[in-house]
């Protein structure tokens, strides 16, 4: 795989999130704004690119990865623990508002399936470039399905979009024209639920349209 | 050597490296982040009194305490209110407990509460920490509402109030050391 198909797999082919259907709990319940979830793709992307740089370093080393290998599991939790952690304290000491707001879910980043399963899946078995080149593209496919998600529930939620501190555009004008008022269930954990649904259908009604058309080329070629 | 316990000491000495570098962050952040706590402090007492009106002093609590402050009147040793900053397990567990600030007048009322920090879950317990629990108009804290799905929040919110209302007319009867 060269470097271009294995950044651009983790935005569209391998989409962790509308694809592997990995890490759904906190990409869910964040998604409630703009600016949760560029705060929380902040983060992921910091703890994702750093991890997979870090582990693909230990494990590359042939005589460090044979010591390693028995305890691989808790090396990657300290070490993205650890990441975790700076994510943190960076973010309570600078970005307060957003580490307030996206409270127990920054330290759930440990947990999340998307950086413990790269580690295993493709850092600690490939080159230190290529793993960060997975990590980035891995970290903005997840990073744009969050917003993707969060820009539909708050505006349908709250009638706006906030990007970040004050910067939010309003858009009630919308709902004022067509005279109903902003569906706050949308911000709510059953909109997250509905808006995910809907997400993924669309995705998927595409894609089986796109294969079916290949399918069909290939069948009148043959 | 054994094999596994080289592993071991890998595992040890990367945890150790972990530890380090993570001390030398705290030892950035640490005084941020005590700044940005102090300003929601100061910002949370200042809702609740004309600062410029009143002596204001510290105390260090133990325990669930943090500090509390006494707001004298200029010039007496007369106390006209105390305000506790205290904490409480919520659902996010005993590391990340519930902080309140939690304003009492020399004549028991509630002047004020607010939830300085807390790290409940996004869309259940953080919504309710700054929804109005009304509490300045419950006499009896047995009658106070948990509130759906997110008892656990509500019970750390609950027992910030039991904790101040054990020690309050000790602490304004002179039991408050400074």
């Amino acid at each position: 795989m060269n470097k271009k198909e294995n950044f651009f797999k983790g935005i569209i082919k391998e989409n962790p999130l509308f694809v592997s259907l990995l890490g759904m709990c906190p990409s869910l319940a964040v998604t409630t704004s703009l600016e949760n979830a560029i705060g929380m793709t902040l983060g992921v992307f910091f703890v994702l690119v750093l991890s997979n740089f870090i582990i693909s370093l230990i494990m590359s080393n042939s005589k460090l990865a044979d010591l390693v290998k028995p305890v691989r599991i808790p090396v990657y939790i300290v070490v993205i623990a650890t990441l975790v952690t700076i994510v943190e304290m960076v973010m309570h000491a600078y970005l307060p508002s957003l580490y307030f707001s996206l409270g127990v879910f920054i330290p759930l980043i440990v947990v999340n399936c998307i950086i413990l399963g790269r580690a295993e899946a493709f850092a600690s078995s490939n080159k230190p470039l290529d793993s960060v080149i997975d990590g980035v593209g891995m970290a903005l496919g997840y990073g744009l399905a969050i917003m993707t998600i969060s820009i539909f529930r708050e505006f349908l939620g709250k009638g706006t979009l906030t990007v970040w501190g004050d910067l939010q555009v309003n858009l009630t004008f919308i709902f004022d024209f067509l005279k109903i008022e902003p569906i706050a269930m949308f911000v709510q954990p059953v909109g997250a639920f509905l808006t995910f649904g809907l997400i993924l259908a669309t995705i998927t009604a595409i894609a089986n349209n796109h294969k079916n058309k290949l399918a069909k080329k290939v069948a009148n070629n043959g | 050597m054994n094999k596994g316990l080289i592993s071991g000491l890998v595992l040890l000495t990367i945890g150790i490296v972990c530890g380090l570098l993570l001390s030398v962050v705290n030892y950035f952040t640490a005084p941020k982040i005590k700044e940005v706590e102090d300003a929601i402090k100061y910002e949370a007492l200042a809702e609740f009194y004309t600062l410029a009106d009143y002596d204001l002093s510290e105390v260090e609590g133990t325990g669930d305490f943090g500090t509390i402050f006494i707001l004298k009147t200029k010039g007496t040793e007369n106390i006209e209110a105390l305000v506790y900053t205290v904490s409480a397990q919520g659902y996010s567990g005993a590391s990340q407990k519930i902080q309140m600030l939690i304003a009492v007048n020399a004549d028991l009322s509630i002047e004020g509460y607010k939830v300085v920090s807390h790290a409940e879950s996004t869309g259940f317990g953080a919504d309710i920490v700054d929804n109005d629990f009304n509490v300045t108009q419950i006499t009896d804290l047995s009658r106070f509402d948990s509130v759906a799905d997110v008892t656990e929040t509500s019970n750390g919110i609950l027992t910030c109030f039991t904790l101040v209302s054990q020690r309050v007319g000790n602490d304004l009867g002179g039991g408050l050391s400074e």
